[in-house]
């Protein structure tokens, strides 16, 4: 009886202290989101999608250039690393599969993605920009490409890890050569889980703003040449908030809340892949 | 009943990567339309020797066969043989169900496409056909193009099944077919089994002793690598020439 009772209180004290443990953490995420969207909203109007930044000081403007651009970056940062993430994690759940040369590579592609973006950044200055002598989209979406890589990398390979071996071996038994049974099968097995990688590899890209400090930089008029500096949202945000104008601030938060609902869109739309795939 | 030998080993002796010697000197013949099964304990071999036939184990390195098997003429142990145009003629079912992330036409259709039939007409003529002998068309007629994964268990190993008669193959050999299966859906494979072997040679590696009495024209009996007996079913199981072939079957180790 008394041990009976016991147990209820236990399971009660771990309900209530993981209870708690949850609203903490959605507390916060609720009042940065809600920060973002109070301060945002307010800040959003059409010319800050259609009108390039004013000069420093001036009322008005918007930022054009940096959307156009921060689309460009993080479009060939995801040309560059889906393929290259994708192939690897292949190279090494399938022809690698057990092998020491796999398991090295994939301590280093953890290593890979926990390391500062800034790191990242300095490092792609140091063998693109310095060596070309100027900053350039194709620097920053290299820089993207980086930190996109790794994580592609590691989730093709665990995806290709859960498709079980008896499967690959009825294709095998069916007379199929190995790249058709990693293409047809093993892959179509995988899909949504490698696209959910993907997909959260580009959320985690295209919020980053410290890559693209020493690559890209900055560029206050509009372009779309990837051969030279190119602005983006986040390198915005970072120098209009920090900057001394009332302005500036109200265009980094609308800034700001773009981003947010753009993750937002990216990850309810992998959701809706997954939804959508499984119902066919 | 004897009739013609389809594939047979002779003195096939296999070692696995490291030199396991898990197959020693083992011959037999599996006659042309007619069921054999091969018992025995687990780790005794049989499996190993059904991977045989159709060289699955050359897709791990530094597996090592030497003898023969002998496949209508052929060596297909030599290294000149295509062993991807083998594969569709011996065709292999699996112990748990492997249907493939498509469709179950697509599944049905895949060996054939990889033979590259595209013509849709031809396609379909022969996915039916195939699903039909594997005894499952009236259960999935309407749902061809729905998920192989929302067909019950005994429903996948029937859709496999038809996956690999789809290719008209001249052997088929079965990897435990029903040890993930519930009894009905068993029996309806075992019934498939008996009704294929007018069309395909069946080789089926099976833990139960019921099952092999029930649907084989022969037996081997399989021990520590070595194949200890082989003969008719029936002499098997009411009068096997090897002391080791009685106690196992009268469940006295195993």
């Amino acid at each position: 009886m008394r041990r009976e009772r016991l147990r209820v209180i236990q399971s009660r004290i771990a309900f209530v202290l993981s209870t708690l443990t949850a609203l903490f953490g959605i507390f916060w995420l609720v009042f940065i989101i809600g920060d973002v969207l109070i301060h945002g909203i307010g800040a959003l109007n059409i010319n800050l999608f259609i009108k390039d930044p004013a000069p420093a000081g001036v009322e008005g403007g918007g930022l054009r250039n940096a959307f156009v651009g921060h689309l460009l970056i993080t479009l060939f940062a995801t040309l560059i690393g889906v393929p290259v993430g994708v192939l690897g994690g292949t190279f090494l759940a399938e022809y690698a599969r057990g092998k020491r040369i796999a398991q090295i590579i994939s301590i280093l592609s953890d290593i890979m993605v926990s390391v500062p973006a800034i790191v990242v950044g300095t490092f792609v200055y140091a063998i693109i920009v310095k060596p070309l002598g100027h900053f350039s989209g194709w620097a920053g979406a290299v820089a993207l490409a980086m930190i996109m890589i790794p994580v592609v990398l590691r989730t093709t390979e665990d995806m290709l890890s859960l498709v079980s071996w008896t499967v690959r071996e009825a294709a095998f038994a069916l007379g199929a050569p190995y790249y058709k049974v990693i293409i047809q099968v093993v892959y179509r097995g995988a899909a949504t889980g490698i696209l959910t990688g993907i997909l959260l590899s580009i959320a985690r890209v295209t919020g980053e703003a410290a890559p693209l400090l020493f690559t890209a930089f900055n560029n206050s008029f509009f372009s779309t040449n990837m051969n030279e500096p190119i602005a983006s949202l986040t390198v915005s945000i970072f120098q209009y908030a920090m900057g001394p104008y009332e302005s500036w601030h109200t265009q980094a938060w609308a800034a700001s809340l773009m981003i947010t609902v753009f993750i937002l869109i990216i990850t309810i739309l992998g959701r809706l892949i997954i939804k959508w795939r499984y119902k066919k | 009943m004897t009739g013609q030998i389809e594939i047979e080993a002779k003195n096939l002796n296999f070692y696995y990567a490291g030199d396991i010697h898990a197959l020693k000197q083992v011959s037999l013949s599996a006659y042309k339309n007619n069921v054999t099964s091969l018992i025995g304990p687990s780790g005794c071999g049989k499996t190993t020797l059904l991977r045989c036939f159709n060289r699955m184990h050359d897709l791990y390195p530094k597996n090592r066969y030497e003898g023969e098997i002998i496949f209508q003429g052929t060596n297909i142990l030599s290294n000149d043989i295509d062993i991807i145009n083998l594969r569709s003629r011996i065709g292999m079912v699996f112990q748990k169900p492997t249907p493939f992330p498509m469709t179950i036409f697509d599944n049905i259709a895949y060996g054939l496409r990889l033979k590259g039939i595209k013509n849709r007409s031809e396609l379909s003529g022969k996915v039916e056909k195939a699903i039909k002998d594997a005894a499952l068309w009236d259960e999935v007629k309407d749902k061809l193009n729905v998920s192989a994964y929302e067909l019950s268990g005994g429903q996948q190993q029937r859709l496999v099944i038809a996956r690999a008669l789809a290719v008209e193959p001249e052997v088929l050999l079965f990897d435990e077919p029903t040890s993930a299966l519930d009894p009905i859906s068993t029996a309806k494979i075992e019934e498939l089994i008996v009704q294929l072997k007018s069309k395909v040679t069946i080789i089926i590696v099976t833990h139960n002793m019921q099952q092999a009495a029930r649907i084989s024209d022969w037996t081997g009996f399989m021990m520590l690598g070595e194949l200890i007996e082989f003969d008719k079913t029936d002499k098997i199981f009411t009068a096997p020439s090897e002391k080791l072939t009685e106690d196992y079957i009268t469940g006295r180790f195993g």
